[in-house]
């Protein structure tokens, strides 16, 4: 996967610079309605029950500050990633205990006809697994500071 | 939308969510991401529950229709059924009485939850 590949999943108005909730549960609520918000779902109820639900088979807070809640969902009608920070962090109920500043909620249609769900859940897991990468996104201030730094990280 | 088709689109992720943590290849996957997916029980007793709050024809309804598709709820956008990519004519509409007809499409028969 390229990085433009990886950047189409991501948008402007899908980028949230700081998040305003404390709680695991307000943080995916807000990430729920960015969606509903441009219109990518119509209504963020079932597809929050869909994450929460999710994270009651286990956390999706990775540890080293990450966490990527996913989920396929009647409500999505295409794949789609919010990116959200969170400067002070937000306890996700980590594998480390730590808590999350960089958060993806991935979003797929129920019929994943593309077959791209898992290995964009794989590459995103990826990306953030080096360091230098989660430091950088934890200083990005706009949206294009944040494809930049994937591109970086792909090597381009 | 209606409670009824909320209802039964939770029911259709709730049994995705079902499949998937059964699917040995599927959960493997995820666990070598890093991802833990325990708790199928959980999920069962949250299917039997929600199923309790289902009215019995709208089951059935939904049950015949996912007999014949993987998905029986399917998202309308721009008046077009993501089923079957028809055009939904304008006797169909979003509104749902408590007792009345689910929404359905006539061309594939799916029931329809619009966005």
């Amino acid at each position: 996967m390229t990085a433009e590949r990886l950047l189409s999943y991501f948008g402007e108005s899908r980028f949230v610079p700081e998040l305003r909730s404390r709680s695991k549960d307000g943080v995916l609520g807000e990430m729920a309605r960015v969606l509903a918000d441009e219109g990518e779902i119509g209504d963020p109820a079932l597809l929050l029950e869909m994450i929460r639900r999710r994270e009651s088979l286990g956390s999706t807070g990775l540890g080293k500050g990450v966490a990527v809640p996913h989920g396929r969902s009647t409500a999505a009608t295409d794949t789609r990633i919010v990116f959200a920070l969170s400067k002070k962090g937000v306890d996700f109920g980590a594998l480390d205990n730590e808590p999350c500043r960089l958060f993806f909620l991935i979003v797929a249609p129920y019929e994943d006809r593309k077959h791209e769900y898992l290995p964009l859940l794989g590459k995103i897991v990826e990306v953030v697994s080096d360091e230098a990468v989660r430091e950088r996104l934890l200083q990005v201030d706009s949206f294009g500071a944040f494809t930049q730094t994937i591109r970086e990280a792909f090597g381009e | 939308m209606s409670d009824r088709v909320q209802r039964l689109a939770q029911l259709q992720d709730l049994e995705l969510m079902i499949r998937e943590v059964e699917d040995p290849a599927s959960k493997m996957k995820e666990e070598a991401l890093g991802f833990s997916v325990e708790g199928l029980a959980q999920l069962q007793n949250a299917r039997s529950r929600l199923l309790k709050q289902i009215p019995k024809q709208d089951l059935r309804a939904y049950q015949r229709i996912r007999r014949k598709y993987d998905r029986a709820v399917v998202p309308v956008m721009n008046r077009i059924c993501l089923g079957c990519f028809q055009a939904l004519p304008t006797s169909v509409t979003r509104n749902v009485s408590e007792a009345g007809p689910l929404p359905i499409c006539e061309n594939c028969g799916r029931i329809l939850y619009w966005l």
